[in-house]
């Protein structure tokens, strides 16, 4: 343990973007040939159907992995761009697709293997026709008790348990939009989320185990429901499965006609069947909330048809799922990975899905290997976070198990060679082929990989972009930045794909400001071409036409090429403990492009002084290192905030840049604005720092700083 | 990317950070905390996480000086949990 100036060698990571623009190209790996004998994607004409002259029609293919009550009679229709619709005129049902059609063909076959935390406890395997029994039923008792009908919203705040996917199928099977909500977050996470959507019903559970605990979940429950209705949202009911039927695991009372027992319930709706709604293909599937960069989370709502058809489309050709394997996606349910590549996209193609319900290396880090063996699990997809962790808390363990995959997949974050190596060697035991993904939740399925069978495995790369998705960097000017180049910029999609969300839940604004108006240059225009999805992510493309992703690109300062996040650089501030509060924000700088200022507040009593400015200065160079030492250090009395209190960075940027503050009057403190103006201006004239005149575009780029 | 998972991460890690606090204020500090991972955007989750650990390591003093062995192990539990993940999640920087 550290001194009290906080934990020693703990500071916040600043490089990852840095570092990997600093990665070294990497030599390819070749697929193993035992598995490019049985890749569903093996034969390179593939790659001839989804070229950009066969956009957008190549994704009927993907379509018709489908079973549809009415075929499409427009692919895409671009009318009311960028609000593209996908396979219009066309209907299905997302809970047919998944359960009643392998029911019918192959009843007995495994969907779902439930593997609970305590390795005691048996492992459940649920049928094809078992799976169908439970959604039926709950289906039932959503209709028919909770009064549930096509386009209403409910909430699931639920974690890695079976009745999770029965929930969400259930609802598919209804037509009702399911909003899930991770089981680890808080109540009032929940509750927010509960508001934003508009949901009368909560389902959840009473509690589960995690890393050997029984969690009691059900006390969340009531905290949602306090802060959904503080948000003017009232639940008329929450439904409870209970992690052991007939035991109540939490010590939460029920409330009195408003909480239900799902079991207790379900009897009275045993053998009951309800047909599946057949649903538009733009009929709205779910609701999936994501943090955005003004702390208020989006709910992205993703479509049946276009969704369905690309998650499944992804999952035969980049995992490699065919219906006689066992795949386990290690991810949670609660995120966009597990809705698509646990539930949705297996499940589609008929494959048995293994859930898992608890931590990774609980009780052990041999655990998920384990589990691989005893199972039979021969596709294996996780994140480069848990690959850390299992190899740290066991690098030599995989050896131990006798399991064979032949394909793994990543996902979630940039993985460094070091790490791909062991995952490779240790994991894949030099015989898998590794499908690194990149992608967002907002996208529905993935943006960039390798097609494992036709295209090398890059270490540190992604991959191009895939099937029918045509990826460009553009720099802040909406330049091309060519490939080969060695110039990171914003990666973007010129075109639209099935998988694309539809909208942000209620706020069709907040869809087009992030998301399109950075490089389209006629809002008018219903051709997709003026339309480029920016992924608010940062990506170097090498001359192999490979993508490196950087990460997210929200309030990036971009200095003499590197690529500094003004978070990280106000996190190394933070830990100078004398430091309240900082704002890290660009200048431009006609040499090095931009320059970083840092702005600081001081804990109460503590007076500002040079020798402080020069330990924050310090500090953060020690941190992250030079390039990001700031030019000046401002230590002010306090921050212009928001009645939220949300630091306005643009307004101490503007004042740094001497631009035009705006608008402060609705700031909770807006006369702080004129002091802190007075005092950083008058410190620049007299040291010669004042800028020239700012060009129309950086002005812009100065006003839209920290604003989303 | 799809890093939501991140902030599901830590946001449990938090609430077993809850657990452990002593005082009503570091008890609203960490949650404080977890509010901010739950809603802030992925790129502030090591601003997040440096908070944390401070936390934690502020509770250790304070049980230490207070002679709570008990609640000192249990903190220090939590604070290299914390720090384990930072590190795997490249939130923090291994030193």
């Amino acid at each position: 343990m550290a001194e009290e100036q906080g934990p020693e060698g703990s500071e916040a990571q600043v490089s990852e973007a840095q570092i990997a623009v600093h990665w070294r190209e990497e030599e390819y790996y070749p697929p193993p040939a035992s598995f490019v004998g049985q890749a569903n994607a093996a034969d390179p004409a593939i790659l001839d159907r989804f070229t950009e002259d066969k956009f957008p029609d190549c994704f009927k293919e993907y379509a018709d992995l489908l079973t549809w009550d009415q075929t499409w009679h427009t692919t895409l229709d671009t009318s009311n761009a960028p609000f593209f619709r996908w396979f219009v005129g066309g209907r299905l049902n997302a809970s047919y697709n998944c359960v009643d059609r392998h029911a019918a063909a192959n009843p007995d076959k495994t969907a779902i293997i439930f593997v609970p935390e305590l390795e005691s406890d048996e492992d459940v395997h649920i049928s094809y026709a078992e799976l169908l029994r439970q959604v039926n039923e709950f289906a039932a008792l959503l209709r028919d008790f909770a009064g549930l009908k096509t386009g209403d919203r409910v909430t699931l705040h639920m974690p890695m348990v079976p009745e999770l996917p029965v929930t969400m199928l259930a609802c598919a099977r209804l037509g009702v939009i399911h909003s899930e909500v991770f089981g680890g977050f808080s109540g009032a996470a929940c509750g927010s989320r509960i508001a934003d959507s508009g949901s009368h019903v909560l389902i959840t559970v009473d509690g589960y185990y995690r890393a050997g605990q029984m969690t009691d979940h059900k006390v969340k429950a009531d905290e949602a429901l306090a802060t959904a209705a503080k948000e003017g949202q009232e639940v008329d009911k929450v439904l409870v499965w209970r992690r052991r039927p007939g035991q109540y695991a939490s010590q939460t009372p029920m409330a009195d006609g408003r909480d239900f027992f799902v079991d207790e319930l379900l009897p009275q709706y045993a053998g009951k069947t309800v047909e599946p709604v057949s649903m538009p293909a733009e009929a709205p599937l779910f609701l999936m909330y994501t943090s955005g960069t003004t702390g208020r989370p989006k709910g992205c709502q993703h479509s049946t048809g276009g969704y369905l058809a690309y998650v499944a489309g992804t999952s035969k050709y980049y995992q490699d799922i065919h219906p006689d394997d066992v795949y386990w996606c290690m991810a949670d349910i609660g995120w966009i990975t597990g809705h698509s590549y646990i539930v949705y996209g297996p499940l589609a193609l008929g494959t048995a899905t293994v859930i898992y319900e608890g931590v990774p290396n609980y009780p052990d880090g041999g655990r998920p290997w384990r589990i691989a063996e005893k199972l039979g699990v021969n596709i294996f997809h996780t994140s480069p976070t848990a690959i850390r962790m299992l190899r740290k808390v066991g690098p030599e363990e995989p050896r131990k198990y006798n399991y064979h995959f032949k394909n793994m997949t990543t996902v979630g974050e940039p993985i460094e060679p070091e790490v791909w190596r062991w995952y490779y060697t240790e994991v894949g035991k030099g015989k898998a082929a590794i499908t690194d993904t990149w992608w967002q939740t907002e996208n529905g399925g993935f943006l960039g990989s390798t097609l494992p069978a036709l295209q090398p495995m890059k270490p540190g790369s992604c991959g191009p972009g895939v099937l029918g998705m045509f990826p460009v960097i553009y720099d802040e000017n909406g330049n091309e930045v060519p490939k080969g180049s060695g110039k990171a910029g914003n990666i973007c999609i010129r075109n639209p794909w099935p998988g694309i969300f539809q909208t942000v839940w209620g706020d069709p604004e907040r869809y087009l400001d992030t998301y399109y108006r950075k490089y389209n240059k006629n809002p008018d225009s219903t051709d997709w071409r003026d339309w480029p999805y920016f992924c608010n992510d940062g990506a170097v493309q090498a001359a192999d036409g490979y993508y490196r992703i950087l990460g997210r690109v929200d309030d990036v300062i971009n200095v003499a090429g590197h690529r500094l996040g003004t978070k990280e650089i106000e996190s190394a501030a933070l830990t100078v403990p004398e430091v309240a509060e900082a704002a890290a924000v660009p200048v431009i700088d006609d040499i090095r492009g931009r320059v970083v200022e840092i702005y600081v507040s001081l804990k109460p009593g503590l007076e500002p002084s040079e020798e402080m400015a020069v330990k924050v200065s310090k500090t953060i160079e020690a941190v992250i290192g030079k390039i990001a030492r700031p030019k000046n250090v401002w230590i002010v009395s306090d921050m212009p905030k928001t009645r939220s209190g949300k630091i306005m960075r643009r307004v101490v940027a503007s004042v740094s840049n001497f631009a035009d503050v705006g608008d402060v009057t609705t700031l909770a403190n807006p006369e702080i604005v004129e002091q802190i103006r007075h005092h950083v201006q008058a410190e620049k004239v007299a040291r010669g720092e004042v800028p020239r005149e700012l060009t129309e575009a950086e002005e812009a780029e100065i006003k839209a700083f920290g604003a989303e | 990317m799809t890093q939501q998972h991140l902030a599901g991460e830590l946001s449990v890690l938090l609430e077993r950070v809850q657990t452990v606090t002593t005082t009503e204020t570091a008890g609203q500090d960490a949650s404080i905390l977890r509010q901010a991972a739950e809603t802030e955007p992925v790129h502030a989750l090591g601003w997040v996480t440096v908070r944390a650990l401070a936390l934690t390591d502020r509770l250790c003093w304070d049980s230490l000086n207070l002679g709570d062995a008990g609640a000192f192990a249990r903190q220090a539990a939590v604070g290299a949990a914390l720090r384990e993940f930072g590190v795997c999640a490249g939130l923090l920087r291994d030193a």
